[in-house]
């Protein structure tokens, strides 16, 4: 199977996108915004429908909708102290409604919207492939310098405040670097599973791991070994990669869950 | 020399006023509690104290450096913080330990220095058997030793407490105001605590600061008090 060219840049692109949607994950779950994932993808998907319509390259404005969406998500969660999560609703109908609309107009040009609905990570271009690796690269920079920080704010924010931490624009960073990442993963799963990829390693992570330095390593373990196995399983068994991916990063949730409970029933027995 | 100065500080949340002409000073090295009953705007001074509130009306004023001319190191217990996420998946080692990466350098390499400071934390509130845990499977009153163990880790200058002994049995109570009580003494450190425990405290205490409704409506006003009994009103 990797004897095929379009395998290889799948696997490099599923290998690139794995690693750092699962260590995003990981903050975005402990921040309790794990639906921020979903909501940018769908935002990201009227930046998608904008650029079919306006005969712009469809994943530059699709990036472009996602990174506006979240400085936009985290002004909006600003106003809404009390309530953070409605942010996340607000912008999500914004996004999904503009993206209706657009798409209605977008069909006259005859375009289908398939592939980025769903993904198609075998599909995935050279430009694709090099917009992923520079997502990751300052995606990973961020998360490699910003891991202290990160890890006190994820904690508790006031604390990180009276540290001297810049809590509003790591914040906003974090976004940011939230909206890149969303918007590259689009190609492997599409935009109606792209917080598969984020939110179904970090999950079982953070159930099994022993540290907090462990959950972002096992996270990154989990999101390889999902994204490696789903398309592969995908190529012999000739089912849309997209999909296949996320059902099998499904299935190591639940049996991460079970194995783990049963481990614990056993020591219990003995 | 003033570590934290409120000059006729108003504020309320939305347009309900709950702190009114507040007039407060806390010194280096002075152990200082704040106390009243429920709803009386304890939390709202600490946080108006540390910035992370904006009064109405009124200043206040944090010092910026500490005695020896560094920057001031603040280490803060929120009172909800044991509350925190069980799911949140760290050792309660790397927990203390992250009050060392507030030290200097967000980036620079933790050195054995850091390494005994965060063990000595984990030893002097009673955690050590309890280091290699998860701190989302402690116990309230261990989250707490926990949250607590940080800011000592850190070696703030300024220690802010909110309700730190929630939770926490009358034994534990009593080695943790001890302890306050030696870094203010020993370290020159200042410690700043809410607490509904002013009676089993006050040994320990330079002076507290009571706030109490006022006779005319929902108002608050703020009184200091020696621990002697002495009141003297300041709002």
């Amino acid at each position: 199977m990797l004897h095929y060219d379009f395998m290889q840049r799948a696997f490099c692109a599923g290998g690139i996108i794995a690693l750092i949607a699962s260590a995003l994950g990981v903050y975005l779950m402990l921040r309790r915004q794990a639906l921020m994932a979903d909501m940018l993808s769908h935002v990201s998907l009227a930046g998608v429908a904008a650029g079919i319509y306006l005969h712009i390259d469809p994943t530059l404005t699709g990036f472009i909708a996602a990174v506006a969406g979240a400085v936009a998500v985290e002004y909006v969660r600003r106003a809404y102290k009390t309530y953070s999560e409605m942010s996340v609703a607000i912008i999500m109908v914004g996004g999904l409604s503009t993206a209706v609309i657009l798409m209605s107009l977008a069909r006259a040009t005859n375009k289908s919207f398939t592939s980025y609905l769903f993904g198609s990570v075998v599909a995935v271009n050279r430009t694709e492939l090099l917009l992923m690796g520079a997502v990751a690269l300052v995606g990973g920079a961020f998360f490699y310098f910003m891991r202290r920080p990160l890890y006190q704010m994820t904690f508790d924010e006031e604390t990180a405040k009276t540290n001297g931490l810049p809590v509003k624009w790591i914040s906003l960073g974090f976004s940011v670097i939230t909206g890149m990442i969303v918007a590259a993963s689009i190609p492997i799963v599409g935009v109606l599973l792209v917080s598969s990829l984020i939110v179904l390693p970090a999950a079982l992570a953070i159930r099994i791991a022993p540290s907090f330095a462990a959950a972002l390593v096992i996270s990154m373990g989990i999101g390889l070994a999902g994204v490696f196995s789903g398309l592969a399983a995908s190529y012999q068994l000739s089912t849309p990669p997209g999909g296949t991916i996320a059902f099998v990063l499904l299935v190591l949730l639940v049996a991460g869950i079970g194995i783990r409970k049963a481990t614990y029933k056993i020591r219990k027995l003995l | 020399m003033r570590m934290v100065s409120l000059r006729n500080v108003n504020f309320g949340y939305g347009d309900v006023p709950c702190l009114e002409q507040a007039n407060v000073d806390i010194f280096f090295g002075e152990f200082v509690t704040i106390s009243g009953q429920n709803g009386a705007a304890k939390t709202t001074m600490l946080k108006l104290m540390l910035g992370l509130l904006k009064p109405w009306s009124g200043t206040v004023e944090l010092a910026r450096r500490n005695a020896g001319g560094g920057k001031l190191a603040i280490g803060y217990v929120p009172q909800q913080i044991a509350a925190f996420n069980g799911a949140f998946p760290s050792t309660v080692t790397e927990f203390v330990r992250s009050g060392r990466h507030a030290r200097g350098s967000w980036l620079r390499r933790l050195d054995q220095e850091d390494r005994r400071m965060t063990e000595d934390a984990i030893r002097q509130v009673g955690m050590w058997e309890f280091r290699h845990r998860k701190i989302g499977e402690l116990s309230g009153g261990q989250k707490q030793k926990v949250c607590i163990a940080r800011a000592l880790a850190q070696e703030a200058d300024l220690l802010v407490l909110d309700e730190p002994t929630t939770g926490m049995d009358q034994e534990s109570r009593l080695g943790f105001y001890r302890l306050l009580q030696a870094q203010v003494k020993d370290y020159g450190r200042t410690v700043v605590m809410v607490t509904h425990n002013l009676t089993e405290m006050a040994e320990y205490l330079d002076r507290c600061i009571t706030l109490e409704r006022k006779e005319d409506g929902g108002w608050k006003c703020c009184t200091t008090t020696s621990c002697s009994g002495h009141f003297a009103p300041v709002g």
